[in-house]
């Protein structure tokens, strides 16, 4: 049994257009919908939580987890006081990024294959800490898929490269209205990505443990 | 190794991509180029717009050329010109332009299509012809956006043109610089 934690997309411009958790304790964006709620701010329907926001939250009403940037937070929009930027969120997602990017270019420098040009020649796949597993995928164009699971998930290449083929390009990229920017960054603000995204997880989740 | 991106081409192109109707996919973008010259009325303001289109679906196509093969990023630009031509070209258009003109530094070189399905059909008037549109020039744009996507910048344009009279159609393609991977904003 797979137990998928949560995803983050980063696109070329090395910033996070797409988060969601499934199933995490402590996270960033349980604060953030609190705060949102007691402060009677626009909440989409897929930010609000119905839990009592305790330290724990699994995915709360079974169908739609938190998602993250969406407009009414994106770090490049809000100027006005009282911003409903989630800082927290923000920072943490430039972490996973900047671990995931020294990792690779290491392991790409130990293959004598580094380049200014990056990708990742030097296989890097996943790393494991006593808690969780991350997993790493990139695409040649640049994105970068990270997912976090349970230790003892051996390869989710395989569900990194479908979520990449047959999820973000024909939902993200073949969508015209998504602005593919040289400069600047879009989260993705898309319902069918979401909801085809979710539906995947719950599947492999619920499937049989993929052996490497 | 062109060997393997013809039958990575072709593989695709068989099973992967959906098709479509070459007459009505013909047709449209006829009517697109028409609507243009006729909003724009200068064929360099045409030729720019069609560009700039070419783009879009070019930043649009690399990601989707990935997800349907299993290719990697090429290392130097004569792979690249392989990939474009046969994979690429085969697996939209299903023509396989010939690649020729390799520069001295090899930088440049050219995509000579013999038989331009976008051509077929299509006329164009003297005045056109004399004001230097070119027909399908959204390919130019295509290509400029999908190498743009793998991280190099080119310059692409079209040379000759079938529908102004040359006996091909040729699409120049200049490397003008690799680019590099951006790195994360550090914490000041």
């Amino acid at each position: 049994m797979v137990l998928v934690y949560n995803i983050y997309i980063f696109d070329r411009h090395c910033q996070c257009i797409f988060y969601t958790e499934w199933n995490r304790a402590n996270s960033p964006l349980a604060a953030d919908a609190e705060a949102n709620r007691n402060s009677k701010e626009l909440v989409r329907g897929n930010q609000v939580l119905t839990g009592d926001g305790a330290s724990s939250r699994s995915s709360l009403d079974g169908q739609r987890p938190p998602v993250w940037p969406t407009t009414s937070s994106s770090t490049a929009r809000r100027i006005s006081a009282g911003s409903s930027r989630n800082t927290a969120m923000e920072e943490e997602a430039k972490l996973v990024y900047g671990v995931v990017y020294s990792t690779r270019n290491i392991i790409n420098k130990f293959n004598g294959k580094d380049s200014p040009q990056g990708g990742n020649p030097g296989g890097f796949m996943s790393f494991a800490t006593s808690t969780y597993r991350l997993h790493y995928y990139e695409a040649p164009t640049g994105v970068k898929f990270v997912l976090n699971t349970d230790v003892n998930t051996t390869s989710m290449q395989p569900v990194l490269e479908m979520i990449y083929r047959n999820i973000y390009v024909e939902y993200v990229v073949k969508n015209p209205l998504f602005a593919i920017d040289p400069l600047a960054s879009t989260p993705i603000e898309n319902d069918y990505f979401r909801a085809v995204l979710n539906n995947y997880i719950r599947e492999i989740s619920s499937a049989a443990m993929p052996t490497a | 190794m062109a060997k393997q991106y013809k039958a990575i081409g072709e593989e695709a192109w068989k099973n992967s991509v959906e098709k479509v109707n070459a007459e009505l996919f013909i047709f449209t973008y006829g009517a697109l180029v028409v609507q243009l010259v006729r909003d724009y009325e200068d064929c360099s303001a045409v030729n720019a717009q069609l560009d700039k289109m070419g783009y879009n679906i070019g930043v649009r196509l690399a990601d989707d050329v990935f997800a349907r093969t299993s290719m990697e990023r090429c290392r130097d630009l004569h792979a690249t010109a392989e990939a474009i031509s046969k994979v690429g070209f085969k697996m939209l258009l299903n023509i396989v332009p010939t690649i020729t003109g390799w520069s001295a530094d090899s930088r440049e070189f050219s995509l000579v299509l013999d038989d331009n399905p976008l051509n077929d059909f299509c006329e164009l008037p003297p005045r056109a012809a004399q004001e230097g549109l070119w027909y399908s020039n959204v390919l130019c744009g295509a290509i400029r956006g999908a190498l743009e996507m793998v991280y190099m910048q080119t310059e692409v344009w079209f040379v000759r043109d079938q529908l102004r009279g040359d006996d091909t159609s040729e699409i120049r393609v200049r490397l003008v610089r690799m680019l590099d991977e951006e790195v994360p904003a550090g914490d000041d």
